[in-house]
């Protein structure tokens, strides 16, 4: 019990780290998920695009706008100093048309005149591309028929109703799966940086050397000391991971009420028993405080980079992938990416994922043993 | 006595392992991570070549619009390829498309042309727009004949109208003119606020230097403030060796990220060095604010410079970059006060735009920043007596 006491003294001191580690993941998971909801019809991608119009807001220019309107984004930005350029940089828009004076005019009279355009050259904005060529294209070929405004519009409007049939097969419920990846994903660099970061500290100021000596020259039996100090990390680290489970209930929402978020649960559950034996580890070859602080930085950032919790996986090198194999946190995230994409559950499917969670335990393993050995050799040679 | 003080205040932060940690290779390491993780994302997200199958029946055979349309957009040799077409059956269709191996697939009916995809998104979206449009020259097609009857033409000859609508919309040409700027690359912004993080990081260099001389802080203050040297040369050496220790870390981070990493900064070095001993002087002044201005101890004056270093750089960038947008949109005011934020916009001016206005209005702002803090220092550093410590 004076273990325990003394975990939990250690612990109210140092709760700040755990709290600002929460708070990053509440503020990531939070501002990265736009509320939506749950579609399975298609819906077509739309791109964000600004129509700046010089030209008299009538006829033809009127309808192209319109068009624009129906088929992208339209956002809206106050044409002054900077603004437009930095919209376009910060990506708060992918395309942005000028339509300059008298366009419709010259346009009707055959001139073909040029459109300026801004792009920032993604797959959104060449989504935004293709529609807008869609239209000129269209009035182009009507123009060459019959020069009648009217008639043209009308022969637009009407060709463009013509549409392909399409439909989805997938029955998951893609949005909010994502949401979820995305949340353990991040949950990755909280579990490590707090998790591990406060029980190196608390390992480090029960191995102090003064305290130490205390502790090995009382009464107490060292066994029952060690399996205190163990039990109590363990049971903060599967309090801090249920907390993080409570909190993705409220922020991803129903979607974790299903087998897939039954499948988060336990993947992050491998992984915090996992992130416990790395803590142990860290925390028996260093004690220097400061050095651990570094330490964990490297290690949490480190994982959390080169694995994917913070940048889609699928936009990772291949090359850095390849190294990121070293670390538990890849095969954590692989799993969270699987379970996304999981349309059946069964033996066959789940496969993957105990093969991936058996790595994870390996690698637990590989971290007690390690952690074991330092521990012993240090004992001895004091 | 100045140059011994400015030697020794040297000595002293190089042998300082934490110090150089924070301060030297932490910026380097991150900046490695960032380029790891960061390096793809553009390349990524531009439009790539998008893998769809046909399903290979008859209705499909016999329209030959469709048919030509996707010769031409799955064509490999061809720049305007949009397409990796596989032509297979509906079975093996239906397969890629469950193993995710295309975007979706296309079937085409006898009264109706459909389009099969397993999510939404924007590959989707573009096979759909683009099957739209070749559904929709396929209404042009009959519009222009019919238009032709209807002109009384009698002999009519199919294929020549064929021929010639085929030609009108081959012909309608979109003139578009691309004006945007060529520096697009939003991760830069990743590293100019890596470069503020380590600009304001050498706080801490000063901050320990300070200490080293304040006699309230260590013994070794206690021991400079007995000695007979006036008080101004003291603290000029040592925060001049710790302004030109930060400034050795920074080059360290330019060459690294300049020779190893390939960031690009813009042309201007001149220009790039002066914001960059602008940047250092902000956050030497406030490692001094600091180490002057509160009284406590030296951990949680580490601590305050820290935390007040992560959330500057938080918002100007460094997790994420749309903050500094949010931030610069709707509440200018707090990254017109944020020294990191200043720093970040600096580069990103000399980097995205070509004029230098609001480059020099970055830097101007940070020498006014550094001024006002060193003043209150000075402030509260002058005239210090203790009665008892």
């Amino acid at each position: 019990m004076t273990v325990f006491n003394t975990f939990l003294k250690i612990l109210n001191k140092n709760k700040f780290i755990i709290i600002m580690y929460t708070v990053i993941l509440i503020t990531f998971a939070g501002f990265n998920m736009k509320t939506s909801d749950n579609r399975l019809s298609f819906v077509s991608s739309k791109p964000d695009v600004l129509v700046i119009n010089n030209d008299e807001n009538i006829g033809l220019t009127k309808d192209l706008i319109e068009y624009i309107n129906k088929n992208t984004n339209i956002i809206d930005i106050e044409d002054k100093k900077d603004n437009i350029n930095d919209a376009l940089f910060y990506r708060e828009v992918n395309y942005i048309i000028y339509i300059p004076k008298n366009y419709r005019k010259d346009f009707l009279n055959g001139l073909n005149p040029k459109l300026k355009i801004k792009t920032t050259g993604d797959y959104q904005a060449s989504l935004a591309e293709i529609i807008l060529s869609r239209y000129i294209k269209l009035a182009n070929i009507y123009l060459n028929i019959n020069n009648n405004e009217d008639e043209i519009i009308k022969n637009i409007n009407e060709t463009l109703k013509s549409k392909t049939n399409i439909s989805v097969t997938s029955k998951l419920d893609t949005n909010n799966l994502s949401k979820a990846t995305y949340y353990y994903n991040f949950a990755n660099y909280s579990i490590l940086a707090g998790c591990v970061y406060v029980i190196c500290l608390i390992l480090s100021s029960f191995r102090e050397e003064k305290i130490r000596k205390r502790t090995v020259i009382s009464s107490t039996n060292m066994r029952k000391y060690n399996r205190c100090l163990m039990l109590s990390n363990s049971l903060l680290a599967i309090f801090l991971w249920l907390f993080y489970v409570l909190l993705s209930f409220i922020i991803v929402g129903n979607i974790m009420f299903s087998i897939h978020g039954l499948l988060y649960i336990i993947n992050s559950f491998i992984f915090t028993i996992c992130a416990l034996s790395l803590a142990f580890l860290i925390g028996n070859i260093i004690t220097n405080k400061n050095a651990i602080n570094g330490i964990v930085n490297v290690v949490s950032l480190g994982s959390s980079f080169l694995c994917g919790a913070f940048v889609p996986i699928e936009y990772i090198p291949n090359s850095v992938l390849l190294i990121a194999h070293i670390f538990p946190s890849y095969w954590y995230i692989q799993n969270n990416e699987i379970i996304k994409t999981l349309e059946v559950v069964n033996i066959d499917t789940l496969k993957v994922i105990f093969i991936n969670i058996s790595v994870i335990i390996g690698f637990m393993m590989l971290f007690t043993i390690i952690s074991n050995i330092i521990s012993k050799r240090k004992t001895k040679t004091k | 006595m100045f140059l011994h003080n400015f030697k020794y205040s040297f000595l002293t932060l190089f042998r300082n392992k934490m110090l150089i940690f924070w301060t030297f290779a932490f910026p380097i390491i991150l900046a490695t991570f960032f380029m790891m993780a960061f390096s793809n994302i553009e390349k990524k997200e531009q439009l790539d070549i998008i893998d769809i199958a046909i399903v290979e029946n008859e209705e499909f055979t016999n329209n030959k619009i469709l048919n030509e349309a996707f010769k031409v957009l799955g064509d490999k040799n061809s720049k305007e390829q949009l397409f990796n077409i596989k032509y297979t059956k509906l079975e093996d269709a239906k397969k890629l498309l469950t193993d995710g191996e295309i975007s979706g697939y296309l079937l085409v009916k006898k009264e109706s042309t459909e389009v099969i995809v397993s999510t939404s998104g924007v590959n989707q979206t573009i096979l759909k727009q683009v099957t739209d449009e070749i559904i929709q020259n396929q209404k042009i097609m009959e519009k222009i004949v019919e238009n032709e009857t209807v002109n009384g033409i009698y002999n009519i000859d199919y294929n020549k109208i064929y021929e010639n609508a085929i030609k009108t919309i081959n012909e309608a040409e979109v003139r578009l003119e691309n004006v945007s700027n060529k520096n697009l690359s939003y991760t830069m912004i990743e590293f100019y606020s890596l470069i503020a993080m380590a600009c304001l990081y050498g706080g801490i260099l000063g901050l320990s230097s300070i200490n080293e001389v304040q006699a309230n802080m260590s013994n070794n203050g206690k021991r400079v403030q007995v000695s007979p040297v006036s008080k101004s040369k003291i603290i000029l050496g040592s925060t001049l060796a710790s302004y030109i220790a930060q400034l050795i870390g920074l080059a360290i981070l330019f060459i690294y990220t300049v020779f190893v990493l390939k960031i690009d900064y813009g042309s201007n070095l001149l220009l790039i060095i002066l914001l960059s001993l602008v940047g250092s002087l902000a956050g030497l002044s406030i490692g001094i604010l600091v180490g002057s201005g509160f009284k406590t101890n030296e951990n949680a004056k580490t601590g305050i410079i820290l935390s007040y270093t992560m959330f500057c750089c938080f918002l100007s960038g460094m997790m994420g970059i749309t903050m500094k947008y949010i931030i610069d949109k709707n509440i200018p005011i707090i990254n017109k006060l944020n020294p990191a934020s200043m720093i970040v916009d600096g580069f990103y001016s000399l980097y995205y735009y070509d004029t230098l206005d609001r480059y020099f209005f970055n830097v101007i702002s940070l020498v006014i920043f550094a001024c006002i803090l060193i003043l209150i220092s000075i402030y509260s550093l002058r005239r210090q007596k203790y009665d008892s410590i």
